[in-house]
């Protein structure tokens, strides 16, 4: 019965860390410990994760959102608790002295753990309303968006592309604004991708993610209580995540 | 935007977790998942995405 079974590790935590934080995460996990690393990881069926299983499950959505809400859901119980350093989804190991041998062979995982101890991972996006910012920069000039004649449509749409060009130029420097004073608040920072609008809810000026040390994020939302104050009569929202196992910060990528 | 659906709320929750659980992280490919490193899956995050979105979409169409 056992040959059926691998491990499925979600990441490493120090060595001697209780496997008690893991008790209420509704899944079996265990620890393996190597050198001056434990893995965390549960048992899972080849059936489910050998490799044809697994390509044919990535393809099936509710299979994998139930997964990815799983791989997380273990490791942000050491949010807080001891540092963790995140695995990438479906890290999967024969058995124990494959999961101690992966250990063993990469010893920068040691660095890494110690670069983020005490530190957890803060999402910040930063959403813009185009519509309440042109409202606004027209309202600046005082225009009325009602006039109907002929030369005032012309004159008009001159000033659409006036207002386009100011509203990207906006877009532009409050991104980076605001990542520079959040960066300035925390130890570690870096820019994702902005997400597409259908699933962002507006035009996304920035996706950002943040190491902060978890027991002092008061600098970090302070700044970022500053940037909400100073850009919300340009239409720009921001949303604050996490704090999140520190994903963004294993040192895979350097930052762009 | 405070006033989004529950429906959507989750639906950021989904990218969030995808962004992250699927997109970063150590890059460790263990013994028996060797084959699937040829799987990007970063790929197979968007198509959770999209599969997501379209869930969403009818929802949103069967609403009166």
């Amino acid at each position: 019965m056992k040959t059926t079974d691998a491990l499925y590790v979600y990441g490493v935590v120090p060595k001697g860390t209780s496997p008690d934080i893991f008790a209420n995460v509704g899944a079996e996990v265990e620890l393996v410990e190597g050198g001056e690393l434990a893995a965390i990881a549960s048992r899972v069926p080849l059936a489910e994760f050998g490799e044809e299983a697994l390509e044919a499950n990535l393809k099936d959505p509710a299979w994998l959102e139930q997964k990815v809400n799983e791989h997380n859901a273990i490791l942000a119980a050491c949010v807080g608790v001891t540092t963790v350093l995140p695995f990438r989804f479906a890290a999967v190991y024969r058995d124990d002295d494959q999961v101690r041998r992966m250990l063993s062979e990469r010893p920068e995982l040691v660095d890494t753990l110690a670069r983020l101890e005490g530190a957890v991972e803060l999402g910040v996006k930063a959403l813009l309303d185009p519509e309440a910012l042109r409202a606004r920069l027209a309202h600046a000039r005082g225009l009325d968006p009602e006039v109907g004649s002929g030369r005032a449509y012309m004159m008009w749409k001159q000033l659409e592309r006036e207002l386009d060009e100011e509203v990207r130029s906006f877009a532009a420097s409050c991104a980076e604004a605001s990542h520079e004073r959040l960066a300035a608040a925390a130890v570690d920072a870096c820019v994702n991708p902005a997400q597409h609008p259908t699933v962002a809810g507006g035009e996304m000026l920035l996706n950002g993610a943040y190491l902060v040390r978890s027991d002092g994020d008061g600098e970090f939302r302070a700044a970022l209580r500053q940037l909400q104050a100073r850009y919300a009569d340009d239409g720009v929202t921001y949303e604050l995540t996490g704090p999140w196992p520190p994903y963004n910060f294993v040192g895979e990528e350097e930052a762009a | 935007m405070s006033s989004a659906s529950p429906a959507l709320q989750q639906q950021v929750t989904l990218i969030e977790l995808v962004d992250r659980v699927l997109n970063k992280g150590v890059t460790l490919t263990g013994d028996i998942t060797l084959s699937v490193a040829g799987v990007d899956l970063v790929y197979v995050g968007l198509r959770l995405l999209l599969a997501s979105v379209s869930t969403l979409e009818r929802l949103d169409g069967e609403s009166p």
